[in-house]
């Protein structure tokens, strides 16, 4: 699967419990309550590791998400939007994580800068429904998404520093 | 249900504010690290990383830190050492380190190890320390302790001597530091001790002895030596072979050789090497540069004692006497010096020719001279008696020696004896043209050649056998030993050794004198024999066989009035006597021509066959017949033989004319009459008076043996008158009865005693008188006669 940084993250996160989508009102709430408190949990143990590499935020109902993720490499900071939606059979099936920055700049990548993650990635959130929520999706999809393509990526000159093209 | 949507966003919000919350304060080590780096490479932080990459240190704080560590370690630390305890790279503690040494005067950098000045300040106390302890220490040795570079150290203790280091560096080999009490120790030792020295000494043996420092040795020596406190010199520099020559020796050594030479007036060289003077000759010749000394083999010798020698071998040149030089020569020179010596004093004189040098002895010519006239008697009458004693056969002798002698040397030499022979050969043949007298002179130059040459040979024979020469000189004249008894009678108080070594000097020229003396003998004896001149010559030789060969002519004749069986009796007298005197005459003229010997006048068969031997092939030939026919019976054969002899030999027979036989008969006849005279044997009186009158009556000459008397008397029967013949046949009867009663008495006497002896004498006497009675009358037959017909 994934290294042991990433394992020991994930380790850290706690699990979920409640197992209902969007659709079921009330749970959904109980649901997104727990969400929460679980990103919440990652981004402060990503902070305490100094390893904080995204910003995310929420419609109202928590259906949407959307915010901002940055890679650092050799010491420049490539910063990428990103945005997904719960979908309505969520928790059984994972929500899928858009760049549209990179939209067509890689070959890992559906339509629409949806990234295309790993063949481990499905059956390990399948096995995990309803335990793992948002924050094992940021953690062992999209980082080690970003930890592969973007230096690919830079390497291949399709990324360019943003100050640099500035400048 | 809004309560809970409030919860949620309360959550979002506390999702936001945990979100962007402190993010900013945390900086990771990477970061951290990071940034110093980049801050590093801007210049703008200077720090240094510790080796384990925990911390970083500035500059200064290493700075510090190696001044601490320097001080902790008591002034001295290795820069490697620094690098451990500092940790940090060790590019950084070098050039702290060397920034130190350059700010700080007191610290330096050697070696890669940082030092203070306070460590050297202890350094140099205890050096002066183990200085006080020791007396003197070696830079090094220090260097070696302290690994320090011997230079740094030098410096360092030199700047801190006779502050803190109490001592002195020597000034010849300045990686020693002294003490002055180790000086004036060493000093007084060195002191004392070459004081104490009386001989030559290796400087390198005292040092091993007594543990000198040999630097400081040999400083110390020089200084006391040039200050005069020791007295003596170094020779050989300051190297092993140094020798220290005390002057005391040197003077003790110059004081012995002056006073050796003064009081024995020379000087040995060997001795001189004992008391350590190792080229003698050369000092000898330095020190007494100004005195004449003469040099030898081992030794020199002073003027006085060449003076002394001079002096007494001239002396005994002018008294002609003679000098023993050993007991004037030091007793110590050897033998071969002493001959060198001699030589040289005699040469120096410039007397070699007045005197002659005899082992040791000086010998004057004239004392030799006079030594050689001492034999002259001696010689004189040795040379008759050898003369009388049968000379052909020393001769022979030593002609036999000689070809031995020839055996041994050379065959060229031998070679020459031949063609000398040869040469003598034709020339002897060469004179029968050549007539008797030149040829005579030439056979004595010849002879004296001969002679010179056989010297010489001796010589050669000499020089190979001592023996050869031995025997030559024992038969040439007398041994040494005998000529030492001569001259120990006439010289007397000299050494058997002088005497022996004069006796060998004059031994040559003394046999030399004596063969010439002896072959002067020979001469005259030889002529005296043949014809009483004093020197025989060809002619006179000629002569005499001339006149002897008319003799036997003559007698021929007188025999062949007898009968067959008396003229064959008186024939061989005849040819014993006379014919062999003319052979012998003929032989020895023959032999002096070939072989220089003389003749004598007792030459017997046997020396004839021996001369014979030795002739050549053509005159052998008919000499050899000649003497041959001596044994025969007929005067004739001889005669013939004679003649063809004398023809070879070169000899011209003259037969006797009328008037010469006349002669001759005369002569003949005068000297029967003289020898009658004076005969006194009735015997011979009778034999004499029958011939005589023989040659009376029939003026035939007649040499008959004694037994023909009565064959002559036989025959004179008819011839003269009646009382002569009856004279004559009485006396006759008379001289048979004395003949025979001596006879008688001779056997008597011998077998059977004295008992019959008292009748015989009277039958004598009377007889005896009756002999000497008629003798009377027998001689004046012819006597009387004689008278009567003058």
């Amino acid at each position: 699967m994934a290294d042991e940084a990433t394992r020991k993250a994930v380790s850290d996160i706690p699990l979920l419990k409640t197992n209902s989508g969007p659709r079921d009102k009330e749970l959904w709430v109980q649901r997104l309550r727990e969400e929460y408190l679980a990103l919440i949990k990652y981004v402060e143990n990503n902070k305490a590791a100094d390893n904080d590499w995204f910003r995310l935020e929420s419609n109202k109902e928590g259906t949407r998400w959307f915010g901002k993720c940055w890679y650092i490499h050799e010491l420049l900071k490539y910063e990428f939007d990103l945005e997904f939606d719960i979908p309505v059979t969520y928790p059984a099936t994972a929500p899928e994580v858009a760049i549209p920055e990179l939209d067509g700049k890689t070959a890992k990548m559906y339509r629409g800068g949806k990234i295309c993650l790993t063949d481990h990635f499905k059956p390990l959130w399948a096995r995990n429904v309803p335990k793992f929520g948002l924050a094992h999706l940021m953690a062992l999809g999209l980082g080690p998404w970003l930890a592969v393509e973007i230096p690919d990526l830079i390497a291949k000159g399709i990324i360019e520093h943003k100050e640099q093209q500035n400048s | 249900m809004a309560a809970d949507w409030e919860e949620i966003r309360r959550l979002a919000a506390d999702f936001q504010r945990a979100q962007f919350a402190d993010t900013v304060q945390r900086l990771s080590e990477r970061n951290c690290i990071e940034i110093v780096a980049k801050l590093v490479l801007e210049k703008k932080l200077d720090v240094v990383h510790t080796l384990d990459g925990k911390e970083y240190v500035t500059p200064a704080q290493i700075n510090r830190e190696v001044r601490d560590e320097l001080y902790m370690q008591r002034g001295r630390i290795n820069v490697v050492d620094l690098q451990k305890i500092i940790n940090v790279d060790l590019v950084h503690v070098e050039g702290r380190a060397s920034e130190i040494a350059k700010s700080d005067k007191s610290t330096q950098l050697i070696l890669g190890q940082l030092i203070d000045k306070t460590y050297l300040d202890r350094l140099a106390e205890e050096v002066n320390d183990k200085l006080q302890e020791a007396g003197q220490v070696n830079i090094a040795e220090l260097s070696k302790t302290y690994d320090l570079p011997g230079d740094f150290l030098t410096g360092e203790l030199n700047a801190r001597l006779g502050r803190v280091i109490m001592g002195q560096i020597d000034q010849c080999n300045r990686g020693v530091i002294f003490t002055q009490a180790f000086v004036s120790r060493h000093k007084a030792r060195i002191c004392g001790l070459f004081s104490a020295i009386t001989r030559p000494t290796q400087i390198n043996n005292l040092l091993n002895l007594y543990g000198f420092q040999e630097n400081l040795l040999y400083s110390v020596l020089e200084e006391l030596v040039s200050s005069g406190r020791l007295k003596g010199s170094v020779t050989g520099g300051r190297q092993d072979k140094a020798i220290y020559v005390p002057d005391i020796y040197s003077k003790a050594q110059s004081t012995w050789v002056e006073s050796f030479l003064k009081q024995n007036g020379y000087l040995e060289f060997e001795p001189l090497t004992r008391l350590g003077i190792p080229d003698p000759v050369n000092y000898i010749k330095k020190k007494f540069k100004s005195s004449k000394l003469l040099f030898l083999k081992s030794a020199c010798v002073g003027r006085t004692i060449v003076d002394q020698l001079e002096a007494s071998v001239e002396e005994a040149i002018n008294s002609a006497s003679w000098v023993d030089l050993q007991p004037m020569l030091p007793s110590s020179l050897s033998e071969e010096d002493v001959g060198i010596l001699l030589n040289e004093v005699l040469r120096a004189m410039n007397v070699q020719s007045s005197a002659r040098l005899l082992s040791t002895s000086v010998v004057s010519e004239k004392f030799i001279s006079g030594c050689l006239a001492l034999f002259d008697d001696i010689m004189q009458q040795k040379a008759q008696k050898e003369v009388k004693n049968n000379p052909v056969f020393l001769i022979t002798e030593e002609d036999v020696k000689q070809a031995s002698f020839l055996l041994e040397t050379s065959a060229s030499s031998r070679k020459d004896k031949r063609d000398d022979r040869r040469k003598k050969g034709t020339e002897g043949s060469g004179s029968v043209k050549g007539g008797g007298g030149g040829n005579a002179r030439e056979i004595r130059i010849r002879k004296t050649k001969k002679k010179s040459r056989r010297e010489e040979d001796s010589d050669e024979e000499t020089s190979h056998t001592s023996q050869g020469r031995n025997k030559l000189g024992d038969m040439s004249f007398l041994s040494v030993e005998e000529i030492m008894q001569v001259l120990e009678k006439k010289v007397c108080d000299s050494s058997e050794e002088m005497l022996q070594e004069l006796a060998e000097q004059i031994l040559r020229p003394l046999s030399k004198l004596y063969q010439e003396v002896v072959s002067a003998a020979f001469m005259s004896t030889s002529s005296t024999g043949a014809g009483g001149s004093r020197k025989k010559n060809m002619k006179d030789l000629q002569e005499e066989i001339n006149n002897l060969y008319n003799n036997i002519r003559l007698f021929e004749k007188g025999t062949k009035l007898f009968s067959d069986e008396t003229q064959a009796t008186i024939a061989r007298h005849v040819l014993k006597t006379v014919c062999t005197d003319v052979t012998n005459v003929l032989l020895s003229l023959v032999a002096a021509e070939h072989m220089t010997s003389d003749s004598s006048t007792a030459i017997t068969s046997e020396i004839r066959l021996k001369i014979l031997a030795k002739l050549s092939d053509e005159v052998k030939c008919p000499l050899m017949k000649l003497h041959n026919s001596l044994n025969g019976k007929a005067i004739e054969e001889f005669l013939s033989c004679l003649e063809t002899s004398a023809e070879e030999c070169g000899l011209l027979l003259k037969k006797g004319d009328k008037k010469r036989e006349r002669q001759a008969l005369f002569v003949h006849r005068q000297a029967l009459l003289e020898q009658l005279k004076d005969a006194e044997d009735p015997a011979l009186v009778l034999h004499l008076t029958s011939i005589l009158l023989f040659q009376n009556v029939t003026h035939c000459m007649l040499h008959a043996p004694g037994r023909c008397v009565p064959h002559i008397i036989g025959f004179l029967q008819s011839k003269i008158p009646e009382d002569q013949l009856k004279l004559l046949s009485q006396y006759q009867g008379l001289v048979v009865k004395q003949l025979v009663v001596q006879g008688h008495g001779l056997e008597k006497n011998s077998s059977l005693g004295e008992e019959d002896s008292p009748v015989v004498p009277d039958d004598v006497e009377s007889l005896q008188k009756e002999l000497h009675s008629l003798s009377r009358d027998v001689k004046d037959i012819i006597l009387a006669q004689k008278k009567a017909s003058e």
